[in-house]
């Protein structure tokens, strides 16, 4: 039996208490039962039997009543922080009510973190970018001016410094790999220089360089563009899976594949590795997921036991940079 | 003589370069550019055999003017000079026009052998880009792909896999016991057969290899 559903709670609590009173009443009118002026032993039984079974009534009526807001209540409680899934919108009266506001919360929560992530994603890649260029641009150039001198001065030195200047150059050049390294990892300038399909074919290629798998990687030509912040969350994913696949998974082979779908630009990464069972996500997966909502982008992780893992991003591209 | 066009937009680093070109009885900086915008107009009213652009400049990049200038009538010859350790600028710089590509790191070593290389009409490649393609076409070899036919000594081929490995000419010598100039000769001649030494056609077997975007 359901309450009509436009009824607010306080009607319903009335009408309960209502209904138990008019039919206390009737029962009082209609049948045998009298209260003289003097009340008697029995009829004091009788009339407290009747209020205990009135109150009683009245409660599992109202319990009744309530039982959709506890319900509710209970699953309030388990929304998680990460993934707030809608309540249901069903049940009667004002647990209805409730439950349409609290996904109006909902939504408006999850929007705010998506803005509040997005703005700390779009800092970090911000300072990142500014840090690496401020290498390359600086120390790099620095570090270059001194490399080029140090190979000018050693052919003017005298003969017993020179082994002594070589290796002080050595220490030059060591210092231009590193600064060269850190600024890459930093921020690949690939993809700012050369695009989204250039930055992933180095990955690629970066990838096979320092790992035991190989990689076999599929770009479809004349992809729309995305934004730079699609982009970068592109390259980041990919980034991320092909970590994932080398270091956890013991991965032989990577297919890596960007294709166009509709209206989304798809990135697959494909291993053969060791896969994982259930949600045992570490937190790279969790920041490919944060990733992902910041340009509304789509990302599933399939993986079974020995059969591999595929991760897979669908970027809407019109969408994009909204 | 072969006469030099230098544009880098970090002057000291311009002025280093300069030096260890100069060093070189037959190489003379004629000029120099402090953006890419520069550099073409330079190459407009200098005349030059060879440009020497650095990667990453303002107003206009090095691979932007480099796209510029080899599109003149009679191009000189150019050459990058880059902080990216990578294979996609490599490709970048060979489908603009360049015929090399140094490495900021290593340019006190192999800048002069990569105008000297420039201006025979070969190609200059890095170390990294050269174990790459070479780790890429071993690849293909054992897969049973059909790749450019060669047939390599046995020394060649001991060479080639060290290549692979990314060792330095350097560090070859030193592990086959023979000198210097020996590895750089196989080297020279390994590229050669495997036809890596050519522009057009290195540009041409990265694409086909999905190394690169066509």
């Amino acid at each position: 039996m359901r309450l009509p559903s436009h009824l607010p709670l306080f009607w319903t609590i009335c009408l309960i208490n209502g209904v138990v009173l008019v039919a206390a009443a009737l029962l009082l009118l209609f049948s045998p039962a009298q209260v003289s002026a003097d009340a008697v032993p029995s009829e004091f039984i009788v009339v407290g039997a009747g209020l205990v079974v009135m109150i009683l009534t009245d409660a599992l009526l109202i319990r009744w009543a309530l039982a959709p807001l506890n319900r509710l209540i209970a699953r309030l409680e388990d929304i998680e922080h990460l993934e707030p899934t809608e309540l249901p919108e069903e049940g009667s009266g004002p647990v209805l009510g409730i439950a349409q506001s609290v996904n109006g919360l909902l939504e408006r929560l999850a929007e705010e973190r998506r803005t509040g992530d997005a703005r700390a994603l779009a800092a970090q890649e911000a300072e990142r970018h500014r840090v690496a260029q401020e290498l390359h641009d600086e120390v790099g150039q620095s570090l270059t001016v001194v490399l080029l001198g140090l190979k000018q001065l050693e052919s003017q030195a005298p003969a017993d410094l020179v082994p002594e200047l070589a290796a002080v150059r050595e220490s030059a050049r060591a210092g231009l790999d590193d600064v060269r390294r850190v600024a890459r990892r930093l921020r690949p300038g690939v993809l700012e220089d050369l695009g989204l399909a250039s930055a992933l074919a180095a990955l690629a290629t970066e990838f096979s360089d320092h790992s035991s798998a190989s990689v076999r990687r599929s770009f479809a030509p004349g992809l729309p563009a995305l934004s730079q912040e699609a982009e970068v969350v592109v390259y980041r994913v990919a980034q991320e899976a092909l970590t994932n696949a080398a270091r956890h998974a013991d991965a032989r082979a990577v297919e890596l594949s960007l294709q166009r779908l509709g209206d989304r630009v798809v990135l697959e990464v494909r291993d053969d590795g060791r896969g994982f069972t259930g949600l045992a996500e570490g937190s790279g997966l969790m920041g490919m997921r944060e990733r992902a909502a910041l340009v509304r982008a789509e990302l599933s992780v399939v993986s079974q036991p020995r059969h591999g893992t595929t991760v897979r991003l669908k970027v809407p591209f019109e969408a994009v940079g909204a | 003589m072969i006469r030099i066009l230098l544009a880098d937009d970090h002057t000291l680093v311009r002025r280093g370069v300069r030096l260890i070109l100069e060093q070189e009885p037959d190489l003379s900086v004629v000029a120099e550019a402090g953006d890419g915008a520069e550099a073409v107009e330079r190459v407009r009213d200098t005349e030059v055999d060879l440009v020497v652009l650095d990667i990453a400049m303002p107003r206009m990049t090095g691979l932007q003017a480099a796209a510029e200038i080899a599109r003149r009538r009679h191009p000189p010859k150019i050459l990058m000079l880059s902080m990216h350790d990578n294979e996609q600028y490599f490709f970048g710089a060979l489908k603009a026009g360049a015929s090399g590509y140094v490495l900021k790191s290593v340019a006190d070593e192999d800048l002069v052998a990569a105008c000297r290389a420039a201006m025979r009409g070969e190609t200059f490649l890095y170390p990294g880009v050269e174990s790459t393609l070479v780790r890429d076409y071993l690849d293909r070899l054992r897969r049973g792909e059909r790749v450019p036919a060669s047939v390599l000594t046995a020394r060649e081929d001991q060479v080639i896999k060290l290549i692979a490995e990314g060792r330095s000419s350097r560090e070859i010598a030193k592990d086959l016991h023979i000198a210097l100039k020996t590895v750089e000769g196989h080297r020279a001649n390994i590229l050669g057969k495997l036809r890596m030494r050519d522009r057009v056609e290195l540009t041409r077997y990265a694409i086909r290899a999905g190394l690169i975007e066509p």
